[in-house]
């Protein structure tokens, strides 16, 4: 799935371009809409998509901060499209093939 | 260098090319540090696999919102780590 590669989408040389996350402060996205029933997922798939990043992590086949960047490098395109748990997958899956893990 | 509190200092501008915890609406500008919260791995080096990362002090770091934002009378604070940061004199 979506891997931007080595550095990231639209960081290539002379270039300084912030990647698609990092919104904070900007104005257009409208209110934050909280779901505030307590309910940690809304699906059985995320779940199962929490509790694999988790046991990936643990058993040490990437860490917490190369997921971080899995998640920034999607494509912006497909960054703003994806739920939050479609992203964790969407990184997971690059990074698994990243690395090489069948 | 260890930074003490009140310390001005200006976040890196621009963006690095990779992972990093400094956001985007903080960098170019400057803030005052609070207090040093420890040391810790540097999360940057940690999301390019480098090992073993470096180990830098993290400051919490405040800014006038109506410096970042052109208005407000609050102060927004961020957690930085010291290479994203410089003395401001």
């Amino acid at each position: 799935m979506a891997d931007a590669g080595e550095g990231g989408h639209g960081a290539g040389k002379g270039q300084s371009v912030s990647r698609v996350h990092d919104v904070g402060g900007q104005s257009g996205f409208g209110p934050v809409v909280r779901d505030d029933d307590g309910q940690p997922f809304h699906a059985d798939w995320e779940a199962r998509v929490y509790a694999l990043s988790g046991a990936l992590r643990a058993r040490g086949v990437f860490t917490t901060d190369e997921f971080r960047d899995a998640i920034e490098r999607i494509s912006p395109q497909e960054y703003l499209a994806a739920g939050y748990y479609e992203r964790w997958l969407a990184a997971i899956e690059a990074l698994l093939d990243r690395k090489g893990v069948r | 260098m260890s930074l003490p509190p009140g310390t001005r200092v200006r976040a890196r501008a621009g963006d690095p090319g990779h992972h990093t915890r400094l956001p985007r609406y903080v960098r170019g500008h400057t803030g005052e540090i609070v207090e040093c919260t420890g040391e810790w791995p540097l999360p940057d080096d940690g999301a390019r696999g480098l090992v073993p990362p470096r180990v830098e002090p993290v400051y919490t770091v405040r800014f006038p919102a109506a410096q970042l934002w052109g208005e407000g009378d609050h102060v927004v604070t961020v957690e930085a780590w010291e290479s994203y940061l410089e003395e401001a004199g």
